[in-house]
């Protein structure tokens, strides 16, 4: 049995007028959360269905558990959320889950214990009502959201991949999700997942890929992609904000390369082969008040931002979004 | 073979049997056939040549007695309605002459206008006894079966006249005038003899109309199935199951397999319907009164042999699988109603032209066109059961029809297997033909 759960190696998928996915290799550890990170249109979707079988790439392979994604039976293994969601309108509940239970390899006996199990810890039975038996469509949206994970993990599969599970959650929910989550590593299970929002990433993560433009950045465990990316930034608090000369040292290009400018509040990042110390000696020359000076490791946020840069992402998209 | 076929095939199957549409066509359907085809023959049994063609005014300028033949001889006519004897209005006759008759005509057209009961005046002059014409004047004149009746009393009655008027005995005379020939028509083919010939006609025009129906509305059933799970999104799920392939053969298996159950409930209900109502609508009509009419239609389904019912099995499957891909095709092709219908539309052009070609075939089953239409993979599915039942059809011929019928199909699942597995994914602006051709070339 390999240890990765996924390994995706030289994958490449071509469309007509651009390359989705070029050239891309990953690793995905057994047991552990990890983390597609990309800007819109970055090739993460297309990434994701092509793990699934659901299109195939040009060339390269694909191995989930030490075995082809192709062979029979391993997709029975895997849980998918779509970012698109989607359900069978009009059908009921449960037949609806049974149905793609049995898609998954469960008998349908097995699959309507472990609905009933399911329906009732997401409180979608109630002594007034049993949602089972609605139809898909009488069910709010919130309900329906609750139904399609349920989809994803009736089967217990060994590995989770979800696209993009925060976009459309309220903050309630979206704490279920990442305690979900947590307790699915906790089961041994993996879990990858994509996603813009860098804060959960970096929460959740044990690992992250960041690719731009179908290609991969950087990837590694969270702490030794932020290791790597060192401690080049500094928090800084002046009491009395850019007085006499500090403003020219923190504009002075040899020691810092780019600095957030929040009035007593600045968030620096050293320029090349600059030294924190001689920094810290400059401005205490210029007469600056220094309340706080702290050698900082960059989030995630910033990373994704350093490495992939504005032309990498499309206006109003990256972020927070 | 991917048993997540059959749990495709499951759930199509139950979700659509479950439905209440399903329920109404299948009773709706067989309810309405037999209402058109009973009601032709309840018209037929009990209004057609109603009695209202002895309710007639007969106005005799021949001088020769025509007028009293005529009348003995509609009051003698047993297939008139009610029978002989039950209607005892019998025609008027009024011997005249010549000179008289336009004053004469005068008054009975006033009669007729005025009088509910008289229905309309027969002329009758030396131009009939001469057995060139009469004329009829009157409220039923444009009733067809009608004035046919009254068409040939008068030719038979004119005939004898004139037999008699050149010598010929009495006795010979009715004898010929008695004579009843009915024409029973049989089939014969190579196998020998099976069933009545109206029998075989309405048994391929039965099967051939179910058929085309069934593939009409099972065909968009797949189209509207395969637009719903792609506009829904959960088709994006479902593949991340199993392959487009497998999710495209378990949909037509199971929407055909409703498609199956349908045509059996439709032959079953439709049958006990024929036979349950055939007495009822033929009661009180004498025998013979409407020819092979009735029994051609009750045994409409008994003319259907076992050997037909197989051959239009087949060749349902192969037309259905066929017609079922190329809907599947187009309907992953694009992401609303309105654009389904258009891209269905090269479909429905194939569907469609084999269904203007039924008639012609019905009227010739062994002309030129119907044995094209019986070797082209699109058209044989309809036309060539049709056939079977209404002409002979050489075995060989048959196995070589379903032969290019199945490559064909294979060809057709082929090609939207292809389509279907790029469109499924794709969003956006509805595929030009150059992108559709693309897609088939790199799927």
């Amino acid at each position: 049995m390999s240890d990765l759960a996924i390994d995706i190696r030289n994958v490449v998928k071509r469309y007509e007028e651009h390359v989705a996915v070029r050239d891309l290799s990953l690793q995905v550890p057994r047991g552990s959360v990890y983390g597609l990170l990309g800007p819109n249109g970055a090739g993460k979707t297309t990434t994701i269905r092509m793990i699934l079988d659901i299109i195939l790439p040009d060339s390269g392979t694909i191995t989930l558990f030490g075995k082809p994604n192709t062979s029979a039976g391993v997709l029975n293994n895997v849980g998918y959320l779509p970012e698109e969601r989607g359900l069978y309108k009009k059908m009921q509940v449960k037949r609806m889950l049974v149905f793609l239970a049995e898609l998954k390899g469960l008998t349908a006996s097995e699959a309507s214990k472990r609905i009933d199990e399911w329906m009732e810890r997401f409180s979608l039975t109630t002594p007034e009502k049993n949602w089972g038996e609605a139809k898909v469509d009488e069910l709010s949206r919130g309900m329906q959201q609750k139904v399609q994970f349920i989809a994803t993990l009736l089967h217990d599969p060994d590995l989770v991949i979800l696209d993009e599970p925060f976009s459309g959650l309220d903050p309630i929910n979206a704490q279920a999700l990442k305690d979900a989550v947590l307790e699915l590593k906790r089961r041994g299970k993996t879990v990858i997942f994509s996603t813009h929002v860098m804060d959960n990433a970096e929460r959740m993560c044990d690992s992250v890929c960041i690719i731009a433009r179908g290609e991969k950045v950087l990837d590694g465990s969270v702490a030794g992609v932020k290791r790597e990316a060192g401690a080049r930034n500094i928090a800084l608090s002046l009491a009395g904000g850019m007085q006499n000369g500090v403003g020219d040292v923190l504009r002075d290009k040899t020691l810092v390369r780019k600095f957030d400018d929040n009035t007593n509040y600045f968030e620096l990042e050293l320029a090349a082969n600059a030294d924190s110390q001689v920094l810290l000696r400059r401005l205490l020359d210029a007469g600056a008040n220094i309340e706080r000076f702290e050698l900082m490791q960059p989030s995630l946020h910033q990373i994704f931002l350093q490495r992939v840069g504005a032309t990498g992402i499309e206006t109003g998209m990256s972020g927070h979004g | 073979m991917d048993s997540k076929i059959f749990v495709v095939a499951k759930r199509e199957y139950l979700e659509r049997v479950r439905t209440r549409w399903f329920v109404i066509i299948t009773l709706l359907v067989p309810a309405i056939m037999a209402g058109v085809v009973m009601l032709p023959l309840y018209m037929a049994t009990h209004s057609a040549a109603s009695n209202e063609v002895r309710h007639i005014t007969i106005l005799d300028a021949t001088g020769a007695g025509l007028g009293d033949r005529l009348a003995k001889s509609l009051m003698a006519d047993s297939s008139l309605a009610g029978g002989a004897g039950s209607d005892t209005i019998a025609p008027r006759v009024v011997n005249t002459t010549p000179a008289e008759l336009p004053e004469k005509e005068k008054a009975a057209s006033a009669e007729v206008q005025q009088r509910r009961h008289i229905a309309g005046y027969l002329v009758l002059t030396d131009s009939t006894l001469a057995g060139k014409s009469a004329r009829y004047a009157g409220r039923n004149a444009s009733g067809i079966s009608e004035m046919e009746k009254l068409t040939t009393a008068l030719r038979q009655e004119v005939m004898i006249q004139r037999l008699s008027h050149e010598g010929v005995r009495n006795d010979i005379i009715n004898d010929l005038a008695t004579t009843h020939l009915k024409l029973n028509s049989e089939r014969l083919s190579e196998s020998g003899r099976s069933g009545s010939g109206q029998a075989g006609l309405f048994a391929g025009i039965i099967v051939g109309v179910l058929l085309f129906m069934s593939i009409i509305i099972h065909g968009q059933n797949v189209l509207r199935g395969v637009l719903e799970e792609k506009s829904s999104r959960v088709a994006e799920v479902v593949l991340s199951s199993v392959k487009p392939e497998t999710l495209l053969a378990g949909k037509v298996l199971g929407v055909g397999a409703v498609g199956l159950t349908q045509q059996i409930a439709w032959l079953g209900i439709g049958a006990y319907l024929m036979n349950f109502l055939t007495p009822i609508v033929m009661r009180g009509a004498s025998a013979g009164a409407s020819g092979g009419g009735p029994a051609a239609v009750s045994g409409a389904l008994g003319g259907m042999s076992i050997g037909l019912l197989g051959i239009a099995l087949a060749y349902f499957l192969i037309g259905f699988v066929f017609y079922a891909t190329l809907y599947a095709a187009a309907g992953s092709m694009v992401n609303s109603e309105q654009e389904a219908q258009q891209a269905a539309v090269p479909v429905m052009l194939l569907l469609m032209s084999t269904w203007l070609m039924v008639n012609p075939v019905l009227i010739n089953p062994n002309g030129k066109l119907a044995v094209i239409l019986s070797w082209l993979p699109w058209s044989s599915p309809i036309i060539m059961p049709m056939r079977i039942g209404l002409t002979s059809v050489s075995p060989y011929t048959v196995a070589g029809s379903i032969v290019v019928a199945i490559v064909g199909c294979v060809f057709a699942v082929w090609l939207s297997a292809r389509i279907y597995r790029v469109g499924m994914l794709m969003y956006g602006k509805k595929p030009s033909f150059a992108e559709v051709a693309k897609w088939i070339r790199y799927a």
